[in-house]
C-alpha cells in the first residue's frame, strides 16, 4: 500500500497496516524533520522493523536533494538476517512501484568469521583465529614477500579483489551475509573487504551494535560515516549494558602470564630486526616523534583494532620520550605487568578510582599518566613494525595495553576493583583486577554527537524517562505506544502459589526449597497437558536451570512432562543450542509439541522469535535479578545513585523487569498471533515490581490474574485457548479499527488523525 | 542404465527357426529401428512402442541364445543379440518404454486428476465388485454432474478399508529413551542390574553414534557381545554417579572403557555439519565472539553457582541437559528401520549405511525459510483458500429450515392453506410479536389456543397418511406397495432413490458456501436435482390409473426432500444477493 504522511509518500509492502505502525511512522518523521534523536517504545509483535525501514527509505526517496544514510544496528547476526530479509521485501515493492529510481545498495557487515570464503582461513574455529589466519595471508608485508617468492601463501580472493581495483563494486540490491559470500565466490573477490569498502557507498548498512559503540571496532569501520545519517538501535532496551561492556577490561593471572610471554617474544623480534633491518626501527622512531594519532593511509589489511579510548580523548601530540625506542617501551610494559601482578597478590577486596591508581603506578613503577595513555597506540605501532601476523597470540598484552590506555585517559565514571577470589570458592585463589565502566553515556556520546538522528527503539523501554538519564541525551520525541488488539490475544498471569497454596519464588533463600521446585514442576506439567504446540520456559540463570531440571529428573516430574512434549534446553554451547532450537521448531511444525528451557539473560532470550505455534505459552520462572553480590554491580549502583540519583532497588527492579518483559514478548508477532504469559513468582504481584512492566502487558493484566495458584492458572489457560480458537473479524469488530486498509488511511487523511481511536 | 538410447548389433528373425538377418537394432523410449547390414534387404523395421503389448527374453545360463521377443497384436518381433549383457541393456530400456505407455493412457482417460496407479486400480476394483456402485458412478460422473474427486469423497470408507491393510503405521520412539536404561537395584545385594532388550539396543545406537561405531569395530573381533554391553553399562554407572574424577581414572586404566566415557566425537562432527544448514534466524553460532550480550560481567560468569568446574576433567563430564537435547533430536528423526530384524549386527550395519545417505545440501531451502519467517501474514491481503475456514453457522437459519420442512409434509392435505414464510427478518418478527401482544391486550386470551377447525384439519391429515396404505392393502401385512408395481417401474424408482440420496448428500454438505468452487458445485447439483424431480413427476403421470395412487405415495417423500433442497438453494441465492459481502470469508 502507498499513503501520505504530511509531505512524504510512504511505500509499505503489505496490503494492511496497524494503527501503531502508522503512529510510529508519524513520530519517527517528526524526529527526522527536527534532525534530532528519539526514543520509541513499540509493543512487541506489531511490525516495528518494517515500519522503521519503510518510513526511512520513503523519507529518503521523497527528498533526493538531501540523501540520508541508514545505519541499522542489531544485537545479533540472526537479527541482522531478519532485518535484511524485510528490507529486501520492501525494496522489491518499491522497485515495482517506482522503477529504477528506487534502487538502493543495502548490505550487512559482520566479522571475517561470517563473511570469509577461504577454506584455509575458515578452518579456524573462533573469531580471533579467523582474523589472524586472514592477516597471515593479506598483510602488506606478507604480500610483498609473496611478490618475490611465489611459494609464500596468499589469499586468492583478496588478491583478485585487489587486482580488480575500482571496478570491484556491488551492484544495487539488498545483500545478506549469505548473498555476499555467494557473490564473492562467483567473482572470486573477498566478501569481507568488498563489504568494508562498499559500506562507504551504501544507502543502508546493517551491522551489530559494537560497530558503533565499541571504540576499538568503531574506529576502523564507522569513522568515515557521514553526519547525515540515521542511526537506529533496534531492541535497544539493553543498550546501556552494551556501552558499559565496551569500555571494561578484566585482568587475571593468566593474562599476566600471557603478557609476559608476549613481551619475551617481542623482545626477540626486536633483536632480530636490529640485526637485519635497523632502518625500519629508526623510521618508526621518527614517526613517533611526529605523533601517532596523525597516522593515516594504512592498508586496510594492516589495520588492527583501534584505540580503546573515544576519538575525542585521543591525544594528538608527540609520543613521550621514554617509550619512543622499542626497547624502552618493552621495558615500560614489563614494569607495568610486574606492578599489576603485585596488585593481584592481595588478601582483601580493593576498590580504587583511576586517579589514585595512576598515582600508585607512578610511585611504584615509575610510569606517568601520559605514557599510559599512549600504551595501546605504541603497541600497535610496534607490532606493525615487527610485522606480527598471528595476532591471536598477542591478545594478552593487548588487554594490558587496553587497561593502561583507559585508566590513563579517564578519571570519572570508572573504578578499579580487585578481588582475590571468587566468593563461591573462597579457598581457591583466583584473583581478578577489573577496570569497570559505570557510565553508559561515555561510549554512546560520540554517536549522538556525530550523527544527525539516533533512534532508540524496543518493545521494552519502560520507564522511558530513565534512558535519557542513563545515556545522557535529549530526545526530541519520546513516545511509548500502546497496543490495539483485535481480540485479547495475550493473557498475562501472575502465579504466586502452587496448588498446595505454598508460595513460589526464586528469592535466594527460597530457591532450593523442595516445595518450590515441586510446584514449579507441577505448573509446567499441567500446562504441558493443556497448551498445544510450543511452550517456552525462562529461568533466572544457567545454574538454577541446571539444578531444577536435575531435581525434576530425580523426582520423576521430568519423565511425566516428557510424556506430553519433547524437551529441548539451551546450554552454553552455542552449537548445541542452535541445533536444539532447530529441532524445537521441527517438533512444533510436525505437531509433536515441544518445551524449550532457556535462561532469561542468555542468548535465546535476545533475538529468537517464538511466534505463532512456536510459542503459545511463556513461563517466567522467577524474577531475573542480577547477581547482587557482584562487586561490579555494587560499584555501578553506587555510581548511579551518586550521579543520577537512581536508587539501588529501583535500578535492580528495572533491570530485572525489562529482562522478564523481553522474555515474554517473544511469543507475539502479529495481532493474529496469540500467546499466554505466566510470571511465576510471588514478587510479581507487588506493585513496585509489576508497574515496571511495559504498558502493553499491563493493560491486559487483569486484577483477577494477579494472585493465582496453579489450578486457577490452568482454568484461565483453558478458557483462553478456547476463546482463541473462535473465528473473529480481523479488521476490528467492536467499532475500533485495529487493522487499517488503504481506504481507511485515505479517510483519515481527509478527516484528520482524530478518527484513530485505539 | 539411464541412457535414453541403445544401439546394439542384432539379428532379426521372422520365426524362431529363421537363421536371421544381421543388422543394427536401435532402441529409444518411443520406438525401435532395425537396419540390416545389407542395404538392399527388405526387412527394415521402424515400430513405435505404442503397438507393443509385451516383451520376453530368454534366461541367462540356458542353452538358448540371447533372444528379445517383442509381442504385438499380430505376432512378435524376434531379435537375437550377441551377448546376454546386451540383452539385459535392451530389456531394461524396453521395460521403461512399455511402462511409460501405461500411465499415458490412464492420464488421457482421466485428464482432470492425476491419480497414482495404485489408487486408480483400487477404484476400478471397487467399481467392478459392486454393480450398483458402478451404475451410480456411470450416471453421475460420466454425465458430468459430479467430478471424480467429489464422487469418491463420500466413498472414503471404502477406500480406507483397503488402504488400512497396506499402510501399516510406523511406531516412533518413545520420549523416554534415557529413562529406559536406568538400573534396577533391589537394595539388599550390592548389585545393580540393567535390563537389555533388542529395542533398547536399537535406541542406544540411535542416541549414541560412538557406541554404535564401537560396536561395529569391537564385536566380534575384539570382544563378544556380552563383554561389550558389560563395559557399556559400567560406563553408564560411572556417569550416573556424577564423579568426573573417577571416570577419568577408569578411562586411564581401560582404553576400551574410555570410548564410552568420553564425549561423542561423531555427534560433534554431525552437529557442526548441521549448524551450517540451520535457518539463519536461529544461527547463534554466527554470533560467537562478536558481541557483548553473551558475556555478562565482561566474561566473568557469575550467577551464584557453587559448582566447581575443573578443566582437566571436563572431558569426562556429561550433563542431563545434553542428554535431553540429544533425545529430542532422535525422537524427531524417528525410526528408519523395521524392528523385525532381530540380529543386532545386521541392525547396526544397516543403520551405519543409512546415515551416509541422509546428507543433502539444502542451501536454497535455508534462504526460503528466513523470508517465510519474516513475513507478517496478518498485514497481507486475504487469499481465497480452496477449503472452508472454521466457522459457526447461525443457529436460527438451521431451526427455521427444520420448521419449514415439517410444515411441508402436510402440504397435500392443506390445500388452500396460507403459505408460511421460511425466513423472517427481525423487523417482521418484531412486528408480528407486537401485533400478537396488542391483540391479546384487546381481546384477552381465548379459551382454546388454536382454532378447532385448524386442529381438526391437522389431525385428519396425519391419520389419513398413516392408515391409508394399510386400508388399501388389507390382504396381507407382509406386502409392500412396491410389490404391486411392475418390475420396470420398481427398478426405476429404486435407481432414482439411490441417485437422489447421493445428490442430496453432496448438496447439503456444500453449505455454508465459502468459496467459488462451492458456488459452482451447488449450481450443478441444483440442476441435477431438478432433472430427477421432473423424472419422478413423469413417472407419477405415466402410471396406470389403478396404480397411480400407490406410485404417488412412494414418490411423494422423495419429491419433498428434493424440493426442500431446491427451496433452500433459491432462498440462499436471494439472501446472498441481498446482503452482499459477508464476513468470515463467506462467498
Amino acid at each position: 500500500m502507498k499513503f501520505e504522511i504530511e509531505d512524504i509518500t510512504v511505500y509499505f509492502p503489505y496490503d494492511n497496516i496497524y494503527p501503531e505502525q502508522y503512529s510510529y511512522m508519524v513520530e519517527l518523521k517528526r524526529a527526522l524533520d527536527a534532525k534530532g534523536h528519539c526514543l520509541l517504545e513499540m509493543p512487541t509483535g506489531t511490525g516495528k522493523t518494517i515500519a522503521l525501514l519503510s518510513l526511512i527509505t520513503s523519507y529518503v526517496l521523497s527528498k533526493p536533494h538531501s540523501p540520508l544514510k541508514l545505519l541499522y544496528c542489531t544485537r545479533t547476526v540472526h537479527e541482522m538476517e531478519k532485518t535484511l530479509a524485510e528490507l529486501r521485501l520492501l525494496h522489491d515493492y518499491q522497485l515495482r512501484h517506482l522503477g529504477p529510481a528506487a534502487k538502493i545498495l543495502a548490505l550487512g557487515l559482520s566479522s571475517r568469521k561470517n563473511l570469509c570464503v577461504n577454506p584455509r582461513v575458515l578452518a579456524a574455529e573462533n573469531r580471533d583465529s579467523v582474523d589472524a589466519g586472514c592477516r597471515k595471508l593479506t598483510a602488506s608485508w606478507v604480500r610483498a614477500v609473496a611478490a618475490e617468492n611465489p611459494g609464500v601463501p596468499t589469499c586468492e580472493f583478496f588478491e583478485q579483489y585487489e587486482r580488480a581495483g575500482s571496478s570491484a563494486v556491488l551492484p544495487p540490491g539488498v545483500y545478506t551475509l549469505q548473498d555476499l559470500r555467494v557473490y564473492g565466490k562467483e567473482k572470486g573477490w573477498c566478501p569481507y573487504y568488498l563489504a568494508r569498502h562498499m559500506v562507504q557507498f551504501a544507502n543502508v548498512v546493517v551491522y551489530s551494535y559494537q560497530y558503533l559503540l565499541d571504540p576499538k571496532v568503531a574506529g576502523i569501520i564507522s569513522k568515515e560515516m557521514q553526519k547525515e545519517s540515521v542511526v537506529v538501535f533496534d531492541e535497544a532496551h539493553n543498550i546501556d549494558n552494551v556501552c558499559i561492556e565496551a569500555l571494561s577490561v578484566s585482568v587475571r593471572r593468566q593474562t599476566i602470564e600471557g603478557a609476559r610471554r608476549n613481551l619475551n617474544r617481542m623482545r626477540q623480534e626486536i633483536d632480530k630486526f636490529k640485526a637485519t633491518d635497523a632502518g625500519r626501527l629508526r623510521a618508526e622512531y621518527n614517526r613517533l616523534v611526529e605523533g601517532l594519532a596523525l597516522r593515516g593511509d594504512l592498508p586496510a589489511t594492516d589495520a588492527w583494532l583501534a584505540n580503546p579510548a573515544l576519538p575525542d580523548d585521543i591525544l594528538k601530540e608527540a609520543v613521550p620520550g621514554n617509550i619512543r625506542r622499542a626497547e624502552h617501551f618493552i621495558h615500560v610494559l614489563r614494569r607495568l605487568v610486574q606492578y599489576l601482578e603485585g596488585r593481584l597478590d592481595t588478601e582483601n577486596v580493593e576498590k580504587e578510582s583511576p586517579v589514585s591508581f595512576v598515582v600508585s603506578i607512578l610511585n611504584h613503577a615509575g610510569i606517568d599518566q601520559k605514557a599510559l595513555k599512549f600504551c595501546y597506540d605504541r603497541l600497535h605501532s610496534l607490532m606493525m613494525t615487527l610485522e606480527i601476523t598471528d595476532t591471536d597470540e598477542f591478545l594478552h598484552i593487548q588487554t594490558i595495553c587496553d587497561f593502561a590506555t583507559l585508566v590513563g585517559t579517564y578519571a570519572r565514571g570508572f573504578s578499579i576493583i580487585i578481588e582475590p577470589f571468587d566468593e563461591r570458592m573462597p579457598h581457591i585463589p583466583d584473583p581478578v583486577l577489573q577496570l569497570c565502566c559505570h557510565d553508559a553515556s561515555l561510549a554512546i556520546k560520540p554517536v549522538f554527537e556525530r550523527f544527525q538522528s539516533v533512534v532508540i527503539t524496543s518493545g521494552t523501554l519502560s520507564p522511558i524517562d530513565l534512558y535519557p538519564r542513563l545515556l545522557n541525551f535529549n530526545p526530541v520525541v519520546s513516545r511509548s505506544f500502546t497496543m490495539s488488539l483485535t481480540r485479547d490475544c495475550i493473557c498475562p498471569m501472575v502465579l504466586t502459589r502452587g496448588s498446595d497454596q505454598l508460595p513460589v519464588s526464586t528469592k535466594f533463600d527460597m530457591r532450593s526449597d523442595l516445595g518450590v521446585v515441586r510446584n514449579y514442576g507441577r505448573l509446567l506439567l499441567e500446562m504441558a497437558s493443556v497448551v498445544p504446540d510450543g511452550i517456552v520456559c525462562f529461568f533466572v540463570s544457567y545454574s538454577y536451570m541446571d539444578g531444577i531440571v536435575n531435581t525434576w529428573n530425580e523426582n520423576g516430574i521430568l519423565k511425566e512432562i516428557m510424556q506430553h512434549k519433547l524437551v529441548f534446553i539451551e546450554t552454553q554451547d552455542v552449537v548445541e543450542t542452535t541445533l536444539a532450537l532447530d529441532n524445537y521448531r521441527k517438533a512444533c511444525d510436525c505437531g509433536r509439541g515441544a518445551i524449550f528451557f532457556s535462561v532469561a539473560r542468555g542468548k535465546v532470550a535476545e533475538g529468537i522469535d517464538f511466534d505463532r505455534h512456536y510459542g503459545r505459552l511463556v513461563i517466567m520462572f522467577g524474577v531475573p535479578f542480577q547477581y547482587t553480590l557482584s562487586k561490579i554491580l555494587l560499584a555501578r549502583l553506587e555510581y548511579l545513585r551518586d550521579t543520577f540519583q537512581i536508587k539501588e532497588g529501583d535500578f535492580l527492579t528495572f533491570d530485572a523487569l525489562r529482562q522478564a518483559a523481553q522474555c515474554v514478548g517473544r511469543v507475539i508477532r502479529s495481532k493474529a498471533d496469540y500467546g499466554m504469559m505466566i510470571f511465576a513468582d510471588k514478587r510479581y504481584s507487588r506493585h513496585d515490581k509489576r508497574s515496571k512492566l511495559p504498558s502493553w502487558i499491563l493493560s491486559h493484566l487483569h486484577d483477577a490474574h494477579l494472585n493465582l495458584s496453579t489450578d486457577m492458572a490452568l482454568h484461565i489457560a483453558r478458557e483462553f485457548l478456547r476463546k482463541m480458537a473462535q473465528p473473529y473479524d480481523k479488521t476490528g469488530g467492536t467499532g475500533r479499527k485495529t487493522l487499517l486498509s488503504q481506504e481507511d488511511l485515505e479517510k483519515m487523511a481527509v478527516s484528520g488523525l482524530d478518527d484513530m481511536m485505539y | 542404465m539411464s541412457s535414453r538410447q541403445v544401439v546394439k548389433r542384432a539379428k532379426y528373425k521372422t520365426t524362431v527357426k529363421d537363421p536371421g538377418t544381421p543388422g543394427v537394432l536401435k532402441l529409444t523410449q518411443d520406438k525401435f529401428v532395425f537396419k540390416p547390414n545389407d542395404p538392399t534387404s527388405k526387412t527394415k523395421l521402424d515400430v513405435e512402442f505404442r503397438f507393443i503389448q509385451g516383451h520376453k527374453v530368454t534366461k541367462e545360463g540356458s542353452k538358448k541364445p540371447a533372444w528379445l521377443n517383442l509381442i504385438h497384436s499380430q505376432g512378435s518381433y524376434i531379435f537375437e543379440l550377441e551377448t546376454f549383457a546386451d540383452l539385459h541393456v535392451c530389456r531394461e530400456l524396453v521395460g521403461v518404454a512399455l511402462n511409460k505407455q501405461v500411465p499415458g493412457e490412464a492420464t488421457k482417460v482421466i485428464s482432470e486428476e492425476q491419480l497414482s496407479p495404485a489408487e486408480m486400480a483400487l477404484k476400478i476394483k471397487l467399481l467392478q465388485e459392486d454393480s450398483k456402485l458402478q451404475r451410480l458412478h456411470k450416471e453421475l460422473v460420466a454425465s458430468g454432474k459430479l467430478t471424480e474427486s467429489e464422487f469418491w469423497a463420500t466413498k472414503k470408507k471404502m477406500l480406507d478399508q483397503d488402504e488400512s491393510r497396506k499402510l501399516k503405521q510406523q511406531i516412533g520412539f518413545k520420549n523416554s529413551l534415557i529413562f529406559d536404561t536406568k538400573p534396577m537395584s533391589d537394595g539388599r545385594i550390592n548389585q545393580v542390574k540393567f535390563q537389555l532388550t533388542p529395542e533398547i539396543k536399537y535406541q542406544i545406537f540411535a542416541l549414541k553414534p560412538a557406541v554404535h561405531q564401537a560396536f561395529l569395530n569391537f564385536v566380534p573381533r575384539k570382544m563378544n557381545e556380552v563383554d561389550f554391553w558389560n563395559k557399556y553399562f559400567k560406563a553408564e554407572y560411572l556417569h550416573s554417579t556424577k564423579n568426573a574424577v573417577a571416570a577419568a581414572a577408569e578411562a586411564a586404566e581401560d582404553e576400551d572403557l574410555a570410548v564410552f566415557l568420553k564425549d561423542d566425537e561423531i555427534l560433534e562432527i554431525e552437529a557442526r555439519k548441521k549448524v551450517r544448514r540451520v535457518d539463519p534466524t536461529l544461527d547463534m553460532e554466527a554470533d560467537q565472539g562478536d558481541d557483548y550480550t553473551h558475556l555478562p560481567d565482561h566474561g566473568i560468569f557469575r550467577d551464584g553457582s557453587k559448582d566447581i568446574s575443573e578443566a582437566q576433567n571436563s572431558l569426562y563430564k556429561r550433563t542431563l541437559l545434553q542428554d535431553l537435547n540429544r533425545q529430542g533430536a532422535v525422537v524427531l528423526e524417528g525410526k528408519t528401520l523395521d524392528m523385525e530384524m532381530e540380529h543386532p549386527r545386521t541392525v547396526a550395519e544397516i543403520l551405519a549405511r543409512r546415515k551416509q545417505e541422509c546428507d543433502g545440501v539444502v542451501d536454497e531451502e535455508r534462504q526460503n525459510r528466513i523470508s517465510k519467517m519474516t513475513l507478517i501474514d496478518d498485514l497481507q491481503a486475504q487469499d481465497n483458500h480452496p477449503y472452508a475456514p472454521l466457522c459457526i453457522k447461525d443457529p436460527r437459519d438451521y431451526f427455521d429450515f427444520q420448521q419449514a420442512n415439517a410444515v411441508k409434509t402436510l402440504d397435500d392435505s392443506q390445500t388452500g392453506m396460507e403459505q408460511m414464510k421460511c425466513s423472517l427478518g427481525s423487523e417482521e418478527a418484531y412486528g408480528s410479536l407486537r401485533a400478537s401482544i396488542s391483540k391479546i391486550k384487546t381481546t384477552g386470551l381465548r379459551d382454546p389456543l388454536f382454532s378447532p377447525d385448524v386442529a381438526l384439519k391437522v389431525l385428519n391429515g396425519l391419520t389419513k397418511n398413516i392408515s391409508s396404505p394399510k386400508y388399501h392393502l388389507g390382504r396381507s401385512s407382509q406386502g409392500s406397495v412396491l410389490d404391486i408395481l411392475p418390475n420396470t417401474t420398481k427398478e426405476t424408482l429404486l435407481d432414482h432413490w439411490v441417485c437422489s440420496q447421493e445428490l442430496l448428500r453432496h448438496f447439503w454438505s456444500s453449505y455454508p458456501i465459502t468459496t467459488q468452487n462451492l458456488v459452482n458445485k451447488t449450481r450443478r447439483l441444483k440442476e441435477s436435482i431438478s432433472q430427477i424431480y421432473s423424472k419422478l413427476e413423469d413417472i407419477k403421470v405415466s402410471a396406470e390409473s389403478d396404480l397411480r395412487h400407490h406410485v404417488s405415495l412412494v414418490v411423494h417423500p422423495m419429491q419433498q426432500a428434493l424440493n426442500a433442497a431446491l427451496l433452500h438453494y433459491e432462498a440462499d441465492i436471494r439472501k446472498r444477493n441481498a446482503r452482499g459481502q459477508k464476513p468470515n470469508g463467506y462467498v
